[in-house]
């Protein structure tokens, strides 16, 4: 019984060995599935759209992608999980599952997948409605002090973007706001824009064309540096020194296969995505909804989404939103 | 003139004028196949338009939005099943007159009101569409949430015979809406630990089984039966009924193009609301609602495509998506290098009156396309049961299977037909859970952030609300219908002397 069991598990390793070869070396045999997080027309979705084209090129071979929505894209993150580390299906999502572990969505994040590129980077930035009583930073917050819980923040809900540089802004001043919570940023800023929410912490690729259409005004950016897009606005690190540790912060996009790929494939598909991260098509929509280009991959992607980790997750659970601690899943405090 | 120029684009270019028919042909059998729906079609569209120049991807997106919008109405008076959720009131009156042998008729007036109400959207689009997006930005939440509730009180005019019985199919309905994370906290609630119910159950399955599959079943009853005949002596309704509809359609029209403009809200409710509004405007209709009035498919029909034309007030005026469907296309117009927002008008004004025109072209494509091949498609309904029935239920499966590609989806679809089924059996009805439904999740979202909004005072929120005019008028609105729905009201009215409605 042993016998046959060692005998039937080489002949399996050998075939699995002999497989992985033959396959990875005419990767791409197949259609790839590229499997978005987030909905069509979303940031998320326009950036895979906008550069995968352009991978295609270089990879030789079609990604066709599908947007599997829901559960703050876990469910998306679940399905490419539950396929074979083979290269044929993509993870393509954004910065949530970083979080899902602290936030009790499951134990899945992106520890299990290796990320192929990290595309780029959002800048966060603080608007107002109009008729906001304050125009800067410190009005604002003196405001808020004088009026504690009047002012509405808007917020995608725990672990959103929006609650991240609340809580950032919180662990180093009194902030006694109240979150009314929308189904995501687009909603959020509507609601701003009609005076439901009275400030918006939003991603500045998401609020730049409302400010220049002069609908909401910005009241600073959550940076080290001002951006091109608006230099005027000064950013919060240089006028408040003592955030300029939490900088550069923001959400991003990134391409993952799962753990276990093999690393030719891994090797070919980080190429194709560096290539397409190059294209000018790419660029120019990054550079128009100011993001920030950064194309990471290898160790340095990973060293990345580590850091995001441990900022994030630690600054939330500070901030007593989390439902579980950092620690228990060995993130390290920052 | 300048927008008369960018307006003449797609009718002047042999190429995009055919992009806007192809869509538009395309859009109504999208729309008229049960799970196959706009959004989904425009969505798959963005990634294989990708390489393309933006006046011609958007020519065809604008054809099957507008075209699809229209043809949700083609299954559900022909087999009750409503190929799209904004043809859910269409069924409710085109379903009995296509089983008296009218089906021809119905769809010949759906088709011409459908362009009617697009064309009234449209028009407002054109002439006051800074206007009616900032209006649509006063709506705050408590008004979210107010409208939700005059949406819920539609349940006292779909509930036919017993209202307790119709409260308690909304009741199914609103729950639900509940299952799968909460949208506001991330939550799990109704999940029971199972990761794919995170999602929630899907409203297309809950519509496709409620509709399609128990009437399926309900018609197993009487196989032996013959079909009903067709007469199809008349299809383009006449002028004079026509005119006879105008005035309804017209309040119906501006219902429509007002529910799509607003963010979060859009055809189906538009329909639903119109429905209820003919409902209750029309003194004496020559069938009674429910059994094949034409005003309860008039009422629908106009409402849900002037929504087209209002879903694209807040889109092409702020950047801001009024449904489902301009949400992706504002995505596609950044794909494209363009960027939707307040500025867009300013910047190009041509991509405004480019879309305006195309969308009155798509307008009259579907009013041609809707209008030929009629006869044919009647002739589905004479079928015969031992044919028909398992044809709905292969299109209902295929249908709910293609919402997510999930099989799941179809046992929730074969359920919820079976739950139909039995309610049917006991006087309950089904549009009311469907509305729950729809509903669930306005009504849940805006009411706990309006009382987040007050700091959780119920007192902030009734200040709240009679303080802000349009709130005003329209919690009045709420407690009217309310009002008018008990037998309180009926004493007043009889002792006023006033003819009472039947």
């Amino acid at each position: 019984m042993k016998k046959t069991f060692v005998k039937f598990a080489a002949v399996a390793a050998l075939g699995t060995a002999l497989g992985t070869a033959v396959f990875a070396q005419d990767y791409p045999g197949k259609e790839i599935q590229g499997i978005i997080q987030w909905g069509a027309g979303g940031s998320t979705d326009t950036v895979m759209r906008t550069v995968t084209p352009h991978a295609e090129e270089v990879l030789g071979g079609k990604v066709v992608m599908k947007n599997m929505t829901g559960g703050v894209g876990a469910i998306a993150t679940k399905f490419v999980y539950a396929q074979n580390p083979d290269g044929y299906t993509l993870l393509m999502g954004a910065e949530n599952p970083l979080l899902y572990k602290v936030m009790g969505l499951g134990d899945i994040d992106y520890s299990e997948f290796t990320p192929i590129n990290i595309l780029a980077r959002g800048v966060p930035i603080l608007v107002a409605n109009n008729d906001a009583p304050f125009d800067t930073f410190d009005e604002m917050v003196e405001y808020i002090q004088a009026h504690p819980n009047e002012v509405k923040f808007g917020s995608t809900g725990p672990g959103g973007l929006p609650s991240v540089v609340t809580s950032m802004i919180a662990s180093k001043t009194e902030l006694p706001v109240t979150q009314v919570p929308y189904d995501g940023d687009g909603p959020a800023l509507t609601a701003l824009q009609g005076g439901a929410v009275d400030v918006m912490p939003a991603v500045l690729g998401a609020a730049i064309e409302a400010i220049r259409g002069g609908r909401i005004k910005a009241i600073t950016l959550i940076d080290n540096k001002p951006t091109e897009v608006l230099p005027d606005l000064p950013a919060l690190g240089e006028t408040h020194p003592e955030y300029a540790d939490y900088f550069p912060w923001g959400p991003f996009f990134g391409v993952f296969v799962k753990n276990g790929t093999p690393d030719d494939v891994v090797a070919k598909l980080t190429e194709a995505y560096a290539e397409g991260a190059k294209s000018e098509d790419f660029v120019k929509l990054m550079a128009d909804r100011g993001y920030i280009v950064e194309s990471l991959s290898g160790q340095e992607a990973q060293d990345f989404l580590t850091k995001w980790q441990s900022l994030t997750t630690w600054l939330l659970h500070d901030a007593g939103e989390t439902k579980a601690s950092p620690e228990e899943f060995g993130i390290p405090k920052p | 003139m300048q927008a008369l120029e960018y307006f003449l684009i797609p009718w002047l270019d042999l190429k995009l004028l055919f992009l806007v028919a192809a869509g538009t042909f395309a859009g109504v059998y999208v729309g008229a196949i049960p799970g196959l729906s706009v959004t989904m079609a425009v969505s798959i569209l963005i990634g294989f338009t990708f390489t393309w120049d933006v006046y011609p991807a958007l020519c065809l997106m604008v054809g099957i939005f507008m075209g699809g919008v229209y043809g949700g109405s083609r299954t559900a008076i022909l087999l009750n099943i409503p190929g799209a959720p904004s043809a859910i009131a269409t069924a409710m009156d085109g379903y009995p007159l296509a089983q008296k042998g009218l089906a021809g008729e119905a769809i010949g007036l759906s088709t011409v009101m459908s362009f009617v109400g697009g064309l009234i959207g449209i028009v407002v689009l054109a002439i006051a569409a800074p206007t009616v997006s900032e209006f649509a930005l006063v709506f705050q939440p408590r008004d979210y949430m107010l409208l939700a509730v005059l949406g819920i009180l539609l349940v006292g005019s779909l509930s036919g015979e017993s209202l307790v019985k119709g409260i308690f199919a909304g009741s199914v309905g609103l729950l639900i809406g509940t299952v799968g994370l909460d949208p506001l906290t991330a939550e799990e609630r109704f999940t029971f630990g199972f990761t794919g119910l995170w999602g929630g159950i899907s409203f297309i399955a809950v519509m496709i089984g409620m509709f399609g599959v128990s009437e399926a079943l309900m018609q197993l009853h009487h196989v032996d039966k013959a079909a009903v005949k067709q007469k199809i002596s008349r299809i383009v309704p006449n002028w004079s009924s026509i005119r006879r509809y105008l005035p309804l359609s017209l309040q119906t029209s501006s219902i429509g193009v007002l529910i799509g403009a607003l963010p979060g809200t859009g055809g189906d409710i538009a329909a639903l609301m119109a429905y209820d509004h003919a409902k209750r405007v029309t003194r004496d209709p020559e069938v009674p609602f429910g059994q094949g009035a034409k005003e309860g498919l008039v009422a629908p029909e106009t409402a849900n495509n002037a929504a087209v034309g209002g879903a694209f007030i807040p889109m092409l005026t702020l950047g801001i998506p009024g449904d489902a469907v301009t949400a992706i296309m504002i995505g596609a117009l950044y794909i494209h290098g363009l960027n939707p927002g307040p500025m867009l008008m300013i910047e190009q004004p041509q991509m405004f009156w480019f879309i305006t025109g195309a969308l009155v072209l798509a307008n009259i494509f579907m009013l041609i396309f809707g209008l030929t091949g009629i006869r044919i498609f009647t002739k589905i309904v004479e079928m015969p049961r031992a044919v028909l029935i398992p044809l709905i239920l292969l299109l209902s499966i295929v249908g709910a299977y293609a919402v997510n590609n999930s099989i799941s989806d179809v046992y929730w679809m074969l359920g919820f037909g079976v739950l139909g089924y039995f309610m049917k059996s006991y006087g309950y009805q089904l549009g009311p859970v469907i509305l729950g439904v729809i509903l669930s999740r306005l009504l849940d979202e805006n009411w706990r952030r309006a009382i987040i909004s007050e700091q959780d005072s119920i007192a902030g929120l009734f200040k709240g609300m009679l303080t802000s005019p349009l709130s005003l008028v329209l919690l009045a609105a709420v407690v009217l219908i309310f009002v008018s729905q008990t037998p309180l009201w009926r004493g007043v009215r009889g002792k006023l002397g006033l003819e009472s409605k039947p």
